[in-house]
C-alpha cells in the first residue's frame, strides 16, 4: 500500500487502531520526499532523521494508551515556523544557521497532538514572493509541470502537499502565500481570519497580515488542522480568546439551499487566463445547482486600491521586522570597521533583492514627509476595503473569487517584472487586508493538466461557512490527485 | 541697558517601574549585578518569531502615577515602534506610546524658596521599553577609541515611565526642586525605587536661553546627570555658557551635550547629531490599550496620600515649622513612622525633633527603613516620655536610643545596660557624688576659691563633671545649687 497516498485522518486512524505504525507511516513519506526532492526542491531542510526519532516516541506514546488525534500524520512546516533545535532560514541567507530555542505555537499543537514534522519546506525570502523562485536555497518546481513555478510564498508547502511528501503542511499567509501556491498545486489551502491562529514562532514579515494556515489533498484534514491549530495562545496579544467550533461538522453540508453566494461583478473583463475564467464559472454553478442564491458583488476599491495598499502596508511592517537582522546577535554577520559598515555588509550581503525592495518601499512610506501621503492614507484604504467587504457580506454568506489570476506560470516569467508578479495576488491580498478567512481549493485541471483554484471567502470567523461551501465544492469536482511530482 | 537672560528649562524623566517582571516579557526587573545576558529571554532579546505581551502592573503604575500628577488618563491608547539601528536595541526598534501616551496634561506644585507656589506643567507620561546597555572596551574606556563593544540585553525590556515635563522651569533650584518632587513621588507610591545613581531615574533637560533684546537661543539638550546636585549644577554651567555666547552675539548651536561631573562642564557629544527618522508606526503585535472600565476609580481608592497632602497636614494638623514637615514628609515610612509617634503620644515638636536628628543618623548608619526599624514608634514615644517627666535626661536618652536601635534590646533593658536608672540622682546620692568630685579636683577649688574664675568656667566644668558621673540623671539646677554650697563651705 502507498502509505503516503492516504488522508492524514485516516492515518491517524489507522495508527490510533495499531492497524499502522508511525514509523512505516513516516518511512513511506520519507521515500516519497527523497525520490522526488531532487526534482521539486520543495524542502530547505528535510529532517528525515527527527521525524523517524519523533515517529518511534509516537508509537510508544500510543503503546501506553496515549490519545493522539493526529498519531503519527506527518506535516512539512513553511521555513518560517520556528522549530526548536531546527534551523529556521525563511529562505534568506541573512539567518544563517540560526535555530530558535522555541517551537512556533501552531506547530507545537500539531505535534501535541502526534503529528510528525518531516521537514521545513521553501519559500519566497521572508515570504515575499508568489512563485518560490526568490529563495536563496533554488527555485520550487510546481509538481504538476517541473518548469513551471509551484506559486508562493508558501510554495515550497504547496508542491510537498501536492506531491505526498505529508499529507499536511502550514503555511502562513500575508497576501496570498497561501492561497495561491494551493490553487497553482491543486491542493486546499485555508487562510484562517486574523487572531484566529497564534502567531507565537512565525517569523513576521507583516504583523497584521500574517497568519498560519493549512494544506492539504483532503478537506476534512483541513478542517481538523485547523481545529488542532487555532487553539487560543496567550503568548500572542492578537489571537482572540475563545474556543473554536469543530470545523469538521461544517463538512456535514451537502447543499447550500438557503446559501447566498456572491461573485464578482463583471469577472470576466478582469484580466485572467480564459481557463481561470471558466472553472471560476463552473464554480458558481455548483453552488447554484446546490440550491444557493447567487449575487452578483462588486468590490471597487478592493480589486482597485488593494494592490497598492497593501505594498505599502505589508513593505512598512516588513522594514520594521527585518530590522533586527543585522549581524550583531545571530545569524549571518559580517565583519566591519565600524558598526555601520558591519550592518551594511550583513544586510547587504543576507537579502536578497526583493526583500531589499521591500525594506527600501516600507522605509521610505513611513519616513517623515512621506508618513501621510503613504502610510496613513493607505491605512484609511485598508478601512475603506474592510468596509467594502462588510458591506458585501450583509448581502451574501460567502464569496467565490479567483484564487489566482493565472494558472502555474514558468520559472523566470515573471522575475524579472515585479509588477507582474503582484497581479498574482490582486484577488488574495485585499481578503489579508480585511482580515478575513479564505480558502483556496482545486476545482479542475487546465487542458494542459494544471490545476485551477477558487477561493472562498466569508465575514470574520466565518470558517465553517467555507468550509461549507468547500463540502459542497469538492461533492461536486472530487478530492484533489496526487500530482507525479516528475515521476515516471 | 544691559542685557537679562532667562533660562527656558524642560525636563524629560525617564523612571524604570518596580514591577516584578519585564514590560512584555517574564524576565525579572532584578538585573543589577547580574552576569550579563543571563536575565534574558526569547522576548527581550527580540528573536524572530516572538512576540510581546503587555504587562498590566506596568499599567497600572504608570496610571497610578499620572493620576498623582493630575494628568488627564487616556482610556483607549495604543504602543508605536521608535525604529532606529542600534546594537543595545535588539529588535531595531523600541516598543513606545507616540500619538497616544497614556496620560497628557498634568502639573507639579512647587514650592519656591520664598514660600510661593509654582504649578510645573506636565506635557505627557507614556510607557516604553528599556534598551541594552553597551560596554566599549578600549584603554581608555571611551567610544571613540573603542576596539569592540560588548552588549548586555539584561536590561532591555524593563519598563520605563517617561515623563515630559513643559518647558516651565526657570532655574537650576527649580528644575532639581522639581525631580525632587517626582522622585519623592514615584518612591511614595511604590511604583520605583527613584535612585538616580543606578539610573532608575534618569533626568534629561532641554535648555535655552531668552535674552531680553528678542533674541532666543536654541536649545541643548544636557544628559548624563546623575544627581539632585549634578542636574543644578550642569543646568547652572549651562546657562552661564549660552548666556555668555548671546552675550557675544553668538548664536547657540542645537545639540546634544554631555555632563562631565568630575569636570564639571557640559560638552558636546562630539558625534555629529544627524536628524533622527524614527520612523514611527502602531505596533501591530499589541492591541491597543483599552483600559477597563472601573480600572481608574480603582486605581485612584488606592492611592495613598500623595507626599505634599502629608506635607500640608503636618504643617497644619501638628502645627510643625515647614523645614521639618518638609522633612518628615520626605519618605513615606518617615512619615507614617513619626504619625505612629503622634498617635502614641508623643508630642508632634518632640517627636520630630527626634527623628530628624536620631532617627536619621541611625538610619543612614544602618540604611534600613524605617519601616522595619528595630526602635518602633511605641517605644520611642515611651523615651520622650520618660525624658519629659524627667526620669532620663536628653543625654542619656540618646544613649538608651542607641542601644535599642543597635542591639535590638527593649525600653528597660537598654535602660538597664545603659546604667541609667530611671528617677533622678539627687539629694544625699547626689551630695556624695560631688564630694567625691570635689576630692579628686582639689587644684580646681584651690583655684576658684582664690578668685581666678572670673568668668566661672571653672565651675561650669566642675558641673559638667558631675553630670557625666550621674549619666545625666540629676537636675542641672539642684548640681549647681548643691556645688555651690559645697564651694562656700
Ligand atoms: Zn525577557
Amino acid at each position: 500500500m502507498e502509505l503516503w497516498k492516504l488522508p492524514a485522518w485516516k492515518i491517524a486512524e489507522e495508527v490510533r487502531r495499531g492497524n499502522l505504525s508511525a514509523s512505516q507511516v513516516v518511512e513511506s513519506h520519507i521515500r516519497r520526499m527523497e525520490s522526488l526532492e531532487p526534482s521539486l526542491n520543495a524542502m530547505i531542510t528535510p529532517m528525515p532523521e527527527e521525524a523517524r526519532r519523533r515517529a518511534l516516541a509516537v508509537d510508544e506514546a500510543l503503546s501506553k494508551g496515549t490519545d493522539l488525534p493526529l498519531a503519527g500524520v506527518p506535516v512539512a512546516v513553511k521555513d518560517l515556523l520556528c522549530t526548536e533545535g531546527i534551523r529556521t532560514t525563511c529562505g534568506s541567507r541573512v539567518l544563517g544557521e540560526w535555530k530558535s530555542p522555541y517551537t512556533a505555537s501552531a506547530v507545537r499543537y500539531l505535534e501535541e497532538n502526534g503529528a510528525i514534522v518531516i521537514g521545513k519546506t521553501n519559500m519566497d525570502e521572508f515570504a515575499m514572493g508568489s512563485s518560490t523562485e526568490q529563495s536563496a536555497f533554488g527555485a520550487t518546481s510546481n509538481p504538476w509541470d517541473l518548469s513551471r513555478v509551484p506559486g508562493g510564498s508558501s510554495g515550497g508547502s504547496a508542491a510537498a502537499v501536492a506531491a505526498g511528501y505529508a499529507p499536511i503542511a502550514l503555511g502562513s499567509d500575508t497576501g496570498g502565500s497561501i492561497r495561491q501556491p494551493a490553487a497553482l498545486c491543486g491542493v486546499y489551502g485555508l487562510k484562517p481570519t486574523y487572531g484566529l491562529v497564534s502567531r507565537w514562532g512565525l517569523i513576521a514579515y507583516a504583523s497584521s497580515l500574517d497568519q498560519v494556515g493549512p494544506f492539504s489533498r483532503d478537506l476534512v484534514d483541513l478542517a481538523l488542522v485547523l481545529e488542532v491549530i487555532s487553539a487560543y495562545d496567550p503568548l500572542d496579544s492578537t489571537c482572540v480568546p475563545g474556543s473554536r467550533p469543530r470545523y469538521r461538522d461544517a463538512l456535514k453540508a451537502h447543499d447550500l439551499k438557503g446559501q447566498r453566494i456572491g461573485f464578482l461583478k463583471g469577472y470576466q473583463d478582469f484580466d485572467m487566463d480564459d481557463e481561470v475564467k471558466e472553472k471560476l464559472a463552473f464554480a458558481l454553478r455548483i453552488c447554484q445547482e446546490g440550491g444557493a442564491e447567487m449575487m452578483e458583488v462588486s468590490l471597487p476599491v478592493s480589486t482597485g486600491y488593494g494592490l497598492p495598499c497593501y505594498y505599502i502596508v505589508a513593505p512598512a511592517e516588513a522594514s520594521s521586522n527585518l530590522a533586527r537582522y543585522d549581524g550583531v546577535q545571530y545569524g549571518l554577520s559580517e565583519e566591519g570597521k565600524s558598526i555601520l559598515e558591519l550592518y551594511l555588509k550583513t544586510r547587504g550581503k543576507g537579502f536578497g533583492n526583493e526583500v531589499k525592495r521591500r525594506i527600501l518601499v516600507g522605509t521610505y512610506v513611513l519616513s517623515s514627509g512621506y508618513y501621510d501621503a503613504y502610510y496613513l492614507v493607505a491605512q484609511k484604504v485598508r478601512r475603506l476595503i474592510a468596509d467594502e467587504f462588510a458591506r458585501a457580506f450583509s448581502a451574501v454568506d460567502a464569496l467565490i473569487m479567483p484564487a489566482s489570476p493565472t494558472v502555474a506560470f514558468k520559472k523566470g516569467e515573471k522575475l524579472d517584472d515585479p509588477i507582474q508578479m503582484y497581479m498574482s495576488d490582486l484577488f488574495t491580498l485585499p481578503v489579508n487586508l480585511a482580515g478575513l478567512p479564505a480558502v483556496s481549493m482545486n476545482v479542475g485541471y487546465s487542458k494542459a493538466g494544471l490545476p485551477v483554484g477558487v477561493q472562498v471567502v466569508a465575514p470574520k470567523w466565518g470558517e465553517m461557512e467555507i468550509l461549507k461551501v468547500a463540502s459542497v465544492l469538492t461533492d461536486a469536482v472530487g478530492s484533489p490527485k496526487v500530482a507525479m511530482g516528475g515521476e515516471g | 541697558m544691559p542685557l537679562s537672560f532667562t533660562p527656558v528649562i524642560g525636563l524629560e524623566i525617564h523612571v524604570q517601574l518596580a514591577t516584578v517582571s519585564k514590560l512584555f516579557c517574564s524576565c525579572s526587573t532584578d538585573y543589577i549585578g547580574q552576569k550579563p545576558n543571563t536575565n534574558v529571554c526569547p522576548v527581550c532579546l527580540g528573536l524572530p518569531g516572538t512576540l510581546p505581551v503587555l504587562n498590566g502592573r506596568a499599567v497600572e503604575f504608570a496610571t497610578k502615577t499620572a493620576l498623582a500628577l493630575n494628568c488627564r488618563v487616556r482610556n483607549r491608547t495604543r504602543f508605536h515602534r521608535k525604529n532606529y539601528f542600534y546594537p543595545d536595541l535588539p529588535k531595531a526598534y523600541q516598543i513606545s506610546q507616540y500619538d497616544l501616551p497614556l496620560a497628557v496634561g498634568g502639573y507639579v506644585e512647587l514650592t519656591e524658596a520664598d514660600g510661593s507656589k509654582r504649578r510645573i506643567g506636565i506635557q505627557r507620561l507614556h510607557l516604553e521599553e528599556d534598551t541594552g546597555k553597551l560596554v566599549h572596551i578600549a584603554s581608555d574606556g571611551r567610544l571613540s577609541g573603542a576596539l569592540y563593544s560588548l552588549v548586555d540585553y539584561n536590561r532591555a525590556g524593563i519598563p520605563l515611565m517617561e515623563i515630559v515635563s513643559a518647558p516651565d522651569i526657570t532655574s537650576p533650584a527649580q528644575a532639581k526642586e522639581y525631580v525632587a518632587r517626582l522622585r519623592q513621588l514615584v518612591r511614595y507610591l511604590g511604583v520605583s525605587d527613584g535612585d538616580m545613581e543606578s539610573g532608575s531615574l534618569r533626568v534629561d533637560a532641554n535648555i535655552s536661553v531668552k535674552v531680553s533684546d528678542g533674541r532666543w537661543g536654541k536649545k541643548s539638550e544636557i544628559k548624563n546627570m546623575n544627581s539632585l546636585r549634578a542636574i543644578e549644577r550642569a543646568l547652572e554651567y549651562e546657562i552661564e555658557r549660552q548666556s555668555s555666547m548671546l552675550a557675544r552675539g553668538e548664536e547657540v548651536e542645537q545639540e546634544t551635550r554631555h555632563w562631565d561631573d568630575a569636570a564639571g562642564v557640559t560638552r558636546s557629544s562630539r558625534s555629529k547629531e544627524e536628524a533622527h527618522d524614527y520612523r514611527y508606526f502602531p505596533e501591530p503585535d499589541l492591541l491597543p490599550l483599552v483600559l477597563e472600565e472601573g480600572f481608574l476609580e480603582e486605581i485612584a481608592e488606592s492611592m495613598p496620600e500623595l507626599p505634599w497632602e502629608v506635607f500640608k497636614r503636618f504643617e497644619e494638623v501638628y502645627g510643625i515649622e515647614p523645614e521639618d514637615a518638609a522633612l518628615l514628609s520626605e519618605r513615606r515610612d518617615v512619615a507614617a513612622y513619626f504619625e505612629a509617634c503622634v498617635k502614641a503620644g508623643a508630642s508632634p515638636d518632640k517627636a520630630a525633633n527626634w527623628i530628624k536628628t536620631e532617627l536619621f543618623r541611625v538610619m543612614n548608619e544602618c540604611k534600613c527603613s524605617a519601616d522595619d526599624f528595630p526602635v518602633r514608634p511605641e517605644a520611642l514615644t515611651e523615651l520622650l516620655r520618660k525624658v519629659e517627666q524627667g526620669d532620663l535626661s536628653a543625654t542619656a536618652a540618646k544613649d538608651v536610643f542607641g542601644l535599642m536601635a543597635g542591639q535590638g534590646l527593649r525600653l528597660d533593658e537598654a535602660i538597664k545596660a545603659a546604667g541609667v536608672s530611671v528617677g533622678k540622682v539627687s539629694g544625699g546620692a547626689l551630695k556624695d557624688i560631688i564630694d567625691e568630685v570635689l576630692r579628686e579636683n582639689a587644684e580646681v577649688i584651690e583655684d576658684i576659691k582664690s578668685g581666678r574664675d572670673k568668668k566661672g568656667k571653672k565651675v561650669k566644668f566642675l558641673q559638667g563633671l558631675v553630670m557625666r558621673r550621674t549619666k545625666g540623671q540629676a537636675d542641672p539646677q539642684e548640681v549647681s545649687e548643691l556645688l555651690d554650697e559645697s564651694l562656700n563651705n
